[in-house]
């Protein structure tokens, strides 16, 4: 029974000292704001009370200790010093250590506080000319061993609390009111808030005939595990009513339109309720921060102001628990490397104490969070110096940088730029944790430094992870879904007054009530092509807010509002800016959810950068594509040549005098085997071999070859991003590394040139080689069956994961054959998996899907499959496979 | 059968004392600061006795105290004044004021009963 008043107590002492960090550093700053101590004082006094009546001796000293030290600061007997307050600040530490271990073991954990309460006693001491004249009756009161006689009959109703805590060893399991306690202290006001407003109410004349009914029963404590559990069912319940409000849709006569209408509103308030339990304002996340920075400030004698604004803005408790720890890293960060000290502040003109200021807003359906200081800034030479020491950029890279490439580094794992390791930071944590933490609840971290006047770090994170309002729209045929939160009107411009969109240099304007409002075609941005290309249909302006711009997205169709829920985009799809998510509307569509600030961010790109446009283009594609290793050479004719590091095998130097002519072709003795070599320099400009010759060695599976080539120039560490206009034969295109146009070599190219008979024998002869990416274990067999009725050896992945993991590793397959029904939105990375491990070689991949609607065949053509089929006709499936190969092989000229 | 009302910042002592209480037959009311306390004191006059905590926030106990004992128009119940030794060189302010008695914290189910009927309410 008493565990149920334990769990009382720990609660509500986490959330009266959630609110005390603040208080006391706040204290420090007004030492004579009375309220502040008094307040204060009545936290640990309250703790301190109820400590005796469940028998907490340890605590009890502790608190009383600390209670003392306050109570001489208030009664103004004791001064309001730094170092008192450092000294209270200690014993409400221990104290906070005390119910932690208390909340995990049931029991107080037995930490020796005897030198902390002497040096509180001590200091209460310094306040009072006659010490401990109240401060001892009171220490025996509460510690047991002491005085075993006043205690005992106190504390005994409690005293067989330990033992029962023993007999039921998990105390917070089958608890009616309380069930899980969060460890850290949240929700401090808005509960408090809650019970008062309630109680104010609760003046009923039928609230007296029921005595029982209280303030204690107006509030309960819930499981967050619970809450989300709701929530889930929630977003479930709200697919199904949008699956009812579908199928009526239109039937107004139906006898099931009334009771759906109705479950329609049920659902709806149900959500916003049920999403209201589970938001918090910001300010719980913020409570910990101005103790971190005045014991920061301390420990590295600076000074400064610390300003919250917005901490009332309020966001889903999942987020705010994610976002903690990030927000507390920035903040050390901002104080212990970016506000400098008093002394270089006043030199270079700067007021003194330094202002680290965090603002939370809403903005669409986000929470803005900045942290801003007026510091030295981001030094960029220096953290070019860093990132080269630390290996994390080569030379060649760094010299191409940009300076907001460059603080960008900062997100790098692994990167450090303390000059020293202090104790406030070089604690192993990162920049780079904290963008992953920020990333993985779907949110993005945003630098902008100026050197020498600050730098501003925002981030951007859902308001919630669950559900949000939409309204569908169409473009190029596809339906897309754009968050109604930022949405702020529709225009729908007839067919006959289109000459309203005018045209401002390369941007598309509309006249809006006498407002430029600049706008995209959504078509262009997400690269699909148009639907149909008539001039005389209507076509709808979405106006979304931005920030501080409205801008307008043109969509060919304007659907309903729906409520959707919010499933995260592929990893793929992640770093592509214009998506935020997908949903499964109503009728079992997948459609993509539209990230209207990524569109807007790069239409500013594209319309700010025009003159540079190649270039921006080039540095959001690089930002993309996944850094590959390559090796760089070069030929005599002075040719840059670039090769996937993966696809060498080795560099060697062959003595000019190994190496042996056989007819036209040169061989060298390797590892027991004749290595034919082939020399990549046009044959006109070839001169004499070298002493030393070096050479490349490619291999593939037993078949291996060596390339001469005149100097291996760099191993770069370069996104590989291959454009064919220049196809010459020999190279897979050309692509831009290091800044320098660079050949990329087709090995397979020089494979077959070396050795056409193995080549071709190998396509001929080789049973195809099939990997069937399909979930379903029924579905698996059948097309595992019909595939090797064909002839096909087939090799199954049950899951994406594991496909890649197969493609990666360098399994060989001549086709990928996919199931596109209850696979994850990963299946985006089709085109990826065309090249993957293949060394060059596209393979064909076919898709199978249940889902008859074209735009879902289409979208799936736009990842990347060659051919979608339905399920699930085997004759087909065999038949398109080997017409796939046979236009493969007919193009690159092996069958004829 | 009797009505108490729990005066006390803290939830955890007021729920210990609830059990305390549990086996008196008493209607029992909860309030979490002084101002609350009368707003219920307000709508419940048939409290017979309240169990006043001393250091509250918003209104503290002693200023509740004194309130009501100086108010003719409020119900006039018992009132124990619950205080720890940090008001006890302050209890004589509280016994002229009107408190009708005193029990130190942390009490126990005994003593709390015994003082209660010490009032006259059990």
């Amino acid at each position: 029974m008493e565990d149920e008043i334990l769990q009382e107590f720990l609660a509500e002492s986490w959330e009266n000292l959630g609110r005390l960090d603040t208080e006391i550093v706040q204290l420090e700053r007004e030492p004579s704001n009375l309220n502040l101590l008094g307040s204060i004082f009545r936290t640990i006094h309250t703790i301190k009370g109820t400590c005796g009546f469940i028998g907490l001796s340890r605590l009890g000293l502790v608190a009383h200790a600390t209670e003392n030290v306050l109570g001489r600061m208030r009664d103004g007997r004791l001064e309001v010093s730094p170092p008192a307050v450092s000294l209270v600040l200690d014993g409400i530490d221990r104290i906070k250590e005390l119910l932690a271990g208390l909340e995990e073991g049931g029991q107080e954990p037995n930490l020796n506080s005897n030198e902390l309460i002497h040096r509180l006693d001590l200091l209460a001491s310094l306040g009072d000319p006659i010490p401990k004249v109240s401060a001892e009756p009171e220490m025996e009161l509460v510690e047991p061993e002491a005085t075993p006689e006043p205690v005992a009959a106190p504390v005994e109703p409690m005293a067989s609390k330990p033992e029962q805590s023993d007999r039921t060893p998990a105390p917070l399991t089958g608890m009616t009111e309380i069930s899980v306690l969060e460890p850290a202290p949240v929700m401090a006001e808005p509960v408090v808030a809650a019970v008062r407003t309630a109680a104010d109410t609760n003046e009923s004349p039928e609230a007296g005939a029921d005595g029982r009914k209280s303030v204690a029963d107006l509030s309960i404590r819930v499981n967050v595990d619970v809450l989300d559990l709701l929530m889930n069912l929630v977003g479930e319940l709200v697919l199904t009513r949008n699956q009812l409000l579908q199928l009526v849709r239109g039937e107004e006569e139906s006898r099931f339109s009334a009771p759906i209408s109705l479950l329609n509103r049920v659902t709806t308030d149900l959500q916003e309720g049920v999403m209201k339990t589970r938001m918090q304002p910001i300010g719980n996340a913020w409570s910990k921060l101005p103790r971190l920075v005045r014991d920061l400030c301390r420990l590295t004698s600076k000074m400064v102001e610390l300003e919250m604004l917005g901490a009332e803005t309020e966001l889903d408790r999942t987020v705010l628990d994610a976002i903690k720890d990030p927000l507390t890293h920035m903040v050390r960060n901002s104080v212990d490397h970016g506000i400098e000290s008093p002394a270089v502040r006043r030199q270079m003109g700067k007021t003194e104490h330094g202002t680290l200021r965090l603002r939370a807003y809403h903005e669409g359906g986000h929470v803005i969070i900045c942290v801003e200081d007026d510091g030295k800034g981001i030094d960029a030479q220096r953290v070019l110096r860093k990132a080269l020491d630390q290996g994390l950029i080569t030379e060649v890279e760094a010299a191409s940088m940009s300076d907001s490439e460059i603080q960008k580094l900062i997100f790098r794992p692994g990167f450090s730029t303390a000059e020293q390791i202090t104790s406030v930071s070089g604690r192993g944590v990162g920049m780079d944790v904290v963008r992953t933490e920020i990333e993985r609840i779907g949110g993005t971290v945003e630098l902008n430094s100026i050197f020498g006047q600050g730098t501003t770090i925002r981030i951007k994170i859902p308001l919630t992870l669950a559900i949000i309002s939409a309204l569908v729209v169409e473009s190029g045929s596809i339906h897309f879904a754009i968050p109604q939160l930022g949405v702020v009107e529709l225009v729908r411009v007839p067919a006959e007054e289109r000459k309203r969109i005018e045209r401002i240099h390369d941007q598309q304007v509309f006249r809006l009530r006498n407002r430029l409002l600049p706008l995209i075609e959504l078509r262009e941005v997400l690269g699909l092509e148009a639907s149909t290309q008539d001039d005389d249909v209507d076509l709808y302006i979405v106006v979304v807010q931005v920030g501080e711009e409205q801008l307008g997205l043109i969509v060919s169709e304007v659907f309903d509002t729906q409520e959707i829920v919010v499933k995260p985009v592929g990893r793929l799809l992640k770093d592509i800016n214009v998506y935020q998510g997908t949903t499964i509307l109503g009728d079992g569509r997948v459609i993509m959810i539209l990230d209207v600030a990524g569109i807007a961010g790069r239409y500013s790109n594209n319309s700010n950068q025009t003159t540079t446009a190649a270039n921006a283009g080039r540095n959001e594609s690089e930002d993309q594509i996944e850094p590959t290793s390559l090796l760089v050479v070069s030929t005599e004719d002075d040719r840059l040549l670039a090769v996937p590091l993966s696809l060498v095998s080795r560099l060697e130097e062959f003595p000019r005098t190994s190496i042996e002519w056989s007819g036209d072709r040169m061989l060298v003795q390797y590892r027991g085997h004749l290595l034919p070599l082939v020399n990549l320099a046009d044959s006109r400009s070839r001169g004499p071999l070298r002493d030393l010759q070096p050479v490349v060695v490619f291999s593939d599976g037993s078949n291996a070859l060596g390339l001469i080539v005149d100097q291996i120039k760099d191993i770069l560490e370069e996104p590989l991003i291959i454009r064919n206009g220049t196809k010459r034969s020999g190279t897979l295109g050309t692509a831009v590394i290091d800044g320098k146009a660079t050949d990329v070599i087709d090995t397979q190219h020089y494979l077959k040139m070396t050795n056409p008979n193995w080549f071709r024998r190998e396509a001929q002869a080789s049973v195809r080689r099939l990997l069937v990416v399909v979930e379903s274990l029924f579905f698996r067999q059948l097309v595992r069956t019909a595939c090797e009725a064909a002839g096909f050896r087939v090799t199954i992945a049950e899951t994406v994961t594991r496909a890649e993991e197969m493609l990666e590793h360098g399994d060989v397959f001549d086709a990928i054959l996919c199931d596109a029904d209850g696979q994850d939105p990963r299946l985006t990375q089709l085109s990826d998996w065309a090249r993957k491990g293949s060394g060059g070689e596209e393979r064909p991949i076919v898709v199978l899907t249940g889902a008859e609607f074209s735009e879902f065949h289409d979208s799936l053509r736009a990842c990347g499959a060659d051919v979608v089929l339905p399920k699930f006709d085997p004759q087909e499936l065999t038949t398109s496979l080997k017409d796939l190969w046979h236009q493969r092989a007919r193009s690159k000229g092996v069958l004829s | 059968m009797k009505t108490i009302l729990l005066v006390d910042d803290s939830r955890a002592v007021r729920l210990a004392t609830r059990r305390m209480l549990g086996q008196s037959n008493c209607s029992i009311l909860e309030a979490e600061d002084g101002s609350e306390a009368l707003t219920v004191l307000k709508s419940h006059p048939e409290i017979d006795a309240i169990l006043l905590d001393w250091n509250m926030p918003i209104m503290d106990g002693i200023t509740f105290l004194k309130t009501v004992r100086s108010d003719g128009h409020l119900p006039q119940p018992k009132i124990v004044m619950c205080t720890t030794e940090g008001e006890f060189s302050r209890i004589m302010d509280a016994l002229q004021s009107g408190a009708n008695e005193y029990i130190m914290k942390p009490y126990t189910q005994e003593i709390m009963l015994e003082k209660l009927q010490e009032v006259g309410v059990l």
